[in-house]
C-alpha cells in the first residue's frame, strides 16, 4: 500500500536539489549521464509500479520503452507529425499496446507471467527487426526533439535537455503517486496481497491489472519517447529483452515497491556502469556480483534497507512498535 | 512453392536436430524446476561455458571427443560450486530472490567467459569421425547433426529409464510430486537435489559441447539460447520430462518449418504460439503435478 | 435469497456434493452442521462461484447465478469468509477493512482521490470495526494481531461489504470460548434482514442463532428443518456421536 512518508518526501526532497544542482554544475558528459539516469529513472518508476505494488515482474517493460521510441521516431521522423503530438502518440500508443498484454497476462503468476510478459516483448523485438518499414537493424535516424522555444527553452542544448528530462521524472513519478493512490491502485495492492480475496469482494482481477499495467506502459512509452530524443536514433536493441532484465535489477538495487527506491537505483546504477566502465570492461560482472549480494543480504534494495533501518530507530524509541510502512510491503 | 519430398525430410531432419540440442538443456533446467521450485537462469551461461571449455580442449589436446566428455565435468564441477555457494542457501528464498540470483550470475558468467577466453569467436571442428554427408531417406545429411539426433535420443532413453525405472527416479518422482511427503518417506531430499542439481549442469554441458562445432562459441550464447530454452519449459509445463520433450519437439518444428513456410512471421511465430498457450494453459501442456 | 436446485459435484471419482437443494428466504439465517469432509466449504465454493458445480443451478435474489464469475456475485450482494484466514496480510485492519469497503461500493477502479480515504469507506470500517471490537487496533499490520482478532477480521472484511447475502465458514474455528461468545453476540446484533449461511462445528452457537438448520453428510443433506426438530433427529446423534450427547 503506497504512502508518503516523511523519509520518503525527505529522500524525494534531496534527489530532486541533487538532481537540479547537478544539472547546472555538470560539464556535457555529467549531462549526459544525468540525462541517462533520468531516462531509465522513468522507465523504472513504471515497472516498480506494476512490480513493486502489483506483483506483476514484467520483462516487457524494456520493449515497452523501444515500442515508445519507434512511436516517436515513426510519427515524428518518417510521418512529420508536430513533436508534441508526437511524444503524445507514442506515448498512448505503448498504453494500449501495454493494456493488452497485460489483459492477456492477468491469468498468468509467478514464473509464468514473467515468461509471458517475456514472450510479448520478443514478439515486439523480433516485429519490429523484420519489418522493413523500421529500418531493420540500421534502426531510424533524424529525430528532432521536442520544440520549447516559445519558453525560451532550446533542448538541443545538453543542459536544458538534461533538465528537460528530470522534469519528466518527476511528472512521472507524480502519476505513479497519483495511480498508487486511487481506488485503482488500492485495488491493485489489495490484488497483490491476495487475489482470491479481492474477487471474492467483487473485484475483476484481470481488468484491475490491465489498466495498471496499461498505466504503466504509457510511463515506459515516455522513457522511450525520451531516449529516442536524446540520441535522436533508434535501433532494436533498445527492445531488447536484456533491457527489461536489466530494469528489473535497478528496482531491485533501489527498492522494490517503495516508488522512491528504483530512483536511487536508478542513479547507483548508471553511475557504478560508467565508474567500472571506466576502470574495466566487465563492468557485467561488478553488477550482477553487487546484485547477488544485494538479493542474498535479503535487505530491499538500498532504500528499503534505509526504511527498515529508520523503522528499526523508531521501534527502538517507541514504547509500541507500531511502524505503518515496512518495506516490502509497501 | 513447390519442394520435393527431399526437402521437406530435410527440413524435418533439422527440426529434429534442433529440438534435440534445446531438450538437452531443457531437461536438467525442467527436472529442477520440478523438483526444486528452482528457476535457474543461469543455466544457458552454463551451456556456454560448456562450448567453451570443450572447443578449448579439442583445439589444446585430446580433439572433439575428449572436449565431449571434459565439458560436462568440468560444467557439473562449477554446478557443485554454485550449488554450494549459492543455491543451497537461496532454497527457501521466494521465486523473485532467485529469479534474481540467478540472473546476477548471467552476468557474472558472461564475463568471466569474456575474461578467460577474450571476445573473439572460438571455431571447433566437426571431428573427423563424422565428417561429411550421410545418406538417409533420399537426402544427403550432415554426419554430425545426425550425430546431435543420436545423442539427444540416446539421452531422452536413459533419462526416462532412470526416471521410470530405477529407485532414485522414483525418488526423483516423488520429489516433484510433493517434496515435504519425500522427505517424510526417509528421501534426503537435500542430497536428492544436489545429484539432480549437478547432472542438469552436466547435460547443459553436453549440450553446449554437442552444439560449439554446429554454432561458433561467443560469451554471449548462452544469452542466445536462454530465451528458447525458457520458451520450451513453459510450453511444455515447467517441472515435466514429456513437457521438454514436447515443447523441444514444437520449437523445432515451428521454428524450421516456419522459416521454410512463413518467413516474414517466423520470427514472431514462436512467441505467439508461447501467448496462445500461455493464455490456454496458463500453466503449459504437460505441467508436473505438486 | 440463495436457494440451490440439484447441485452436484464430484472431483473425479470423489462425489463431494450430491443433489443439493436448499432454499434460504431473505433475512433467514442458516446453520450449516456436517462432519469434516461433508463437503460444506465445496458447497460454499460452489455458492460464490469459485468452483463450477458438475451440475445443477444457484439462483441469488431471483437471477440465476450459475455461470457468473466469483466477482459479479458478489457485486450482486453475496459476500463470504473463509475457514482458513484469507486477508491482506501485510496490510493494516484499516485497508483490510477499507479495501472491502472500497470495492463494494464501486471506487475500486477510479482513478482521481485516495480510494481508501473516502467519507463512505472510513465511514464503513469504523461501524465494522467498532462491531467487532478491533476500533483500537486499526492501525496494527495483520501479523501483528492476535490469531482470535485475525478470525474475527476475517469476518469483518465480508460485512464491509455490506452483503445481502453472508455465508461464514466456521467462524470460530481455533478461537477460545469467550471470543466465541462474543462472535454470537456480533451475530446477534446483525441486520434482520441479512441472509446468514454459517457452517458452525460448536453446536451451542448454532442452536443459538439458528432458524433453520442444514445438515451435510458425504455431501448430502441429511436434514434440513427447524432447530427443535433437529435436536430429535437420531441421524444427528449418530453422526455427531460424542459432541452431540454434550449439548
Ligand atoms: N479440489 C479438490 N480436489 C479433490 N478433492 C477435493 C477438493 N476439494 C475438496 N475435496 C474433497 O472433498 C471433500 C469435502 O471437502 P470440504 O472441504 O468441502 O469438507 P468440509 O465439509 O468443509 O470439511 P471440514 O469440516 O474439514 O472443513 C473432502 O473429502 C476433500 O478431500
Ligand atoms: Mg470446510
Amino acid at each position: 500500500m503506497f504512502r508518503h512518508t516523511p523519509l520518503r518526501v525527505a529522500a524525494l526532497a534531496l534527489l530532486a536539489v541533487a538532481g537540479i544542482g547537478y544539472a547546472f554544475g555538470a560539464s556535457y558528459f555529467g549531462l549526459e549521464i544525468l540525462t541517462e539516469i533520468a531516462i531509465l529513472a522513468i522507465l523504472v518508476l513504471a515497472l516498480d509500479m506494476v512490480a513493486g505494488f502489483g506483483g506483476m515482474v514484467s520483462l516487457a517493460h524494456g520493449a515497452l520503452a523501444g515500442v515508445g521510441a519507434y512511436g516517436y521516431a515513426m510519427l515524428q521522423a518518417q510521418a512529420g507529425v508536430a513533436p508534441p503530438i508526437a511524444l503524445l502518440g507514442a506515448i498512448g500508443l505503448t498504453g494500449a499496446l501495454a493494456w493488452a498484454i497485460g489483459a492477456v497476462c492477468a491469468r498468468s503468476h509467478g514464473i509464468y507471467f514473467i515468461m509471458a510478459t517475456l514472450a510479448f516483448g520478443q514478439m515486439a523485438y523480433s516485429y519490429i527487426f523484420e519489418t522493413p518499414v523500421f529500418g531493420g537493424d540500421d534502426g531510424l535516424g533524424g529525430i528532432s526533439r521536442l520544440d520549447l522555444s516559445v519558453l525560451g527553452l532550446d533542448l538541443m542544448d545538453s543542459r536544458n535537455f538534461a533538465l528537460f528530462c528530470l522534469a519528466m521524472v518527476a511528472l512521472a513519478y507524480a502519476a505513479c503517486a497519483f495511480v498508487l493512490r486511487s481506488g485503482l491502485g488500492r485495488s491493485l495492492s489489495g490484488v497483490h496481497e491476495s487475489e482470491q480475496r479481492m474477487r471474492a469482494l467483487g473485484l475483476t482481477v484481470w481488468r484491475v491489472k490491465a489498466h495498471v499495467f496499461g498505466l504503466s506502459g504509457m510511463i515506459a512509452g515516455l522513457s522511450g519517447a525520451l531516449a529516442a530524443q536524446h540520441i535522436m536514433y533508434v535501433s532494436p536493441g533498445l527492445l531488447s529483452w536484456t533491457v527489461s532484465g536489466e530494469a528489473l535489477v535497478v528496482v531491485i538495487l533501489g527498492g522494490l515497491g517503495t516508488l522512491v527506491g528504483p530512483l536511487v537505483g536508478a542513479a547507483f546504477f548508471v553511475v557504478l556502469k560508467h565508474e567500472v566502465g571506466a576502470i574495466t570492461p566487465y563492468w557485467h560482472l561488478v553488477t550482477g556480483l553487487v546484485l547477488i549480494a544485494v538479493v542474498m543480504s535479503r535487505a530491499n534494495g538500498i532504500f528499503g534497507a534505509l526504511e527498515a533501518w529508520v523503522g528499526r530507530r523508531r521501534a527502538a524509541r517507541q514504547p509500541q512498535p507500531l511502524a505503518k510502512e515496512v518495506p516490502g510491503n509497501a | 512453392m513447390t519442394h520435393d519430398a527431399g526437402f521437406w525430410v530435410l527440413q524435418a531432419l533439422n527440426a529434429l536436430q534442433l529440438s534435440m540440442l534445446l531438450f538437452l538443456l531443457s531437461v536438467g533446467l525442467t527436472v529442477i524446476f520440478g523438483l526444486m521450485h528452482f528457476v535457474n537462469l543461469a543455466h544457458g551461461a552454463l551451456y556456454a561455458l560448456g562450448a567453451y571449455v570443450a572447443a578449448s580442449v579439442a583445439g589444446a589436446w585430446g580433439g572433439f571427443w575428449v572436449g565431449l566428455i571434459v565439458a560436462p565435468i568440468a560444467v557439473a564441477a562449477m554446478g557443485v560450486v554454485l550449488y554450494g555457494g549459492l543455491i543451497r542457501r537461496m532454497r527457501r528464498s521466494g521465486p523473485m530472490a532467485q529469479v534474481l540470483v540467478t540472473f546476477g550470475l548471467i552476468f557474472a558468467l558472461l564475463d568471466l567467459t569474456r575474461i578467460i577466453w577474450g571476445d573473439v569467436a572460438l571455431a571447433s571442428d566437426v571431428p573427423a569421425l563424422l565428417e561429411g554427408q550421410v545418406r538417409l531417406l533420399g537426402v544427403d545429411y550432415p554426419a554430425y547433426r545426425l550425430f546431435v539426433i543420436g545423442l539427444g535420443l540416446a539421452v531422452l532413453a536413459v533419462l526416462a529409464f532412470v526416471l521410470g525405472r530405477t529407485q532414485i527416479g522414483a525418488m526423483i518422482r516423488a520429489g516433484v510430486d510433493n517434496d515435504a511427503m519425500a522427505a517424510c518417506l526417509g528421501i534426503d531430499v537435500e542430497r536428492l537435489f544436489f545429484v539432480v542439481f549437478c547432472v542438469g549442469c552436466a547435460l547443459a554441458g553436453l549440450a553446449g559441447a554437442v552444439a560449439a562445432p554446429l554454432l561458433s562459441v561467443t560469451p554471449d550464447m548462452g544469452l542466445q539460447i536462454l530465451i528458447p530454452v525458457l520458451i520450451v519449459i513453459v510450453i511444455g509445463g515447467l517441472g515435466s520430462l514429456k513437457g521438454a520433450i514436447a515443447g523441444a519437439l514444437i520449437y523445432g518444428v515451428v521454428q524450421t518449418f516456419g522459416a521454410v513456410l512463413a518467413p516474414q512471421l517466423s520470427s514472431v511465430l514462436i512467441y505467439a504460439l508461447l501467448a496462445l498457450v500461455l493464455v490456454t494453459r496458463p500453466t503449459g501442456l504437460f505441467p508436473a503435478k505438486g | 435469497m440463495l436457494e440451490t436446485r440439484n447441485l452436484d459435484k464430484s472431483f473425479g471419482a470423489i462425489h463431494v456434493t450430491r443433489d443439493v437443494s436448499l432454499k434460504l428466504e431473505r433475512g433467514e439465517r442458516r446453520v450449516i452442521l456436517g462432519p469434516n469432509g461433508a463437503g460444506k466449504t465445496t458447497l460454499f465454493n460452489q455458492l460464490t462461484g469459485e468452483i463450477a458445480p458438475s451440475s445443477g443451478r444457484i439462483i441469488l435474489d431471483g437471477a440465476d447465478v450459475t455461470a457468473l464469475p466469483v466477482a459479479q456475485r458478489a457485486r450482486a450482494g453475496l459476500s463470504r469468509s473463509y475457514q482458513k484466514n484469507t486477508l491482506f496480510d501485510g496490510l493494516s485492519v484499516a485497508d483490510n477493512l477499507g479495501l472491502a469497503a472500497m470495492v463494494a461500493q464501486g471506487r475500486g477502479m477510479g482513478l482521481g482521490r485516495d480510494g481508501l480515504l473516502h467519507p463512505e469507506v472510513r465511514e464503513t470500517v469504523e461501524e465494522v470495526a467498532a462491531q467487532l471490537r478491533l476500533s483500537d487496533h486499526l492501525d496494527a499490520r495483520v501479523s501483528e494481531i492476535s490469531y482470535g482478532m485475525r478470525r474475527q477480521l476475517e469476518v469483518g472484511v465480508a460485512l464491509a461489504t455490506r452483503p445481502k447475502v453472508i455465508l461464514m465458514d466456521e467462524p470460530t474455528s481455533g478461537v477460545g470460548p469467550e471470543m466465541a461468545k462474543g462472535f454470537h453476540d456480533l451475530l446477534a446484533a446483525l441486520p434482520r434482514d441479512l441472509t446468514l449461511l454459517i457452517i458452525e462445528h460448536d453446536i451451542d452457537l448454532a442452536f443459538a442463532v439458528a432458524d433453520t438448520i442444514t445438515v451435510l453428510n458425504y455431501g448430502e443433506v441429511v436434514f434440513d428443518g427447524l432447530p427443535e426438530a433437529a435436536r430429535g433427529s437420531s441421524l444427528l446423534k449418530e453422526i455427531y456421536l460424542g459432541s452431540w450427547e454434550d449439548a
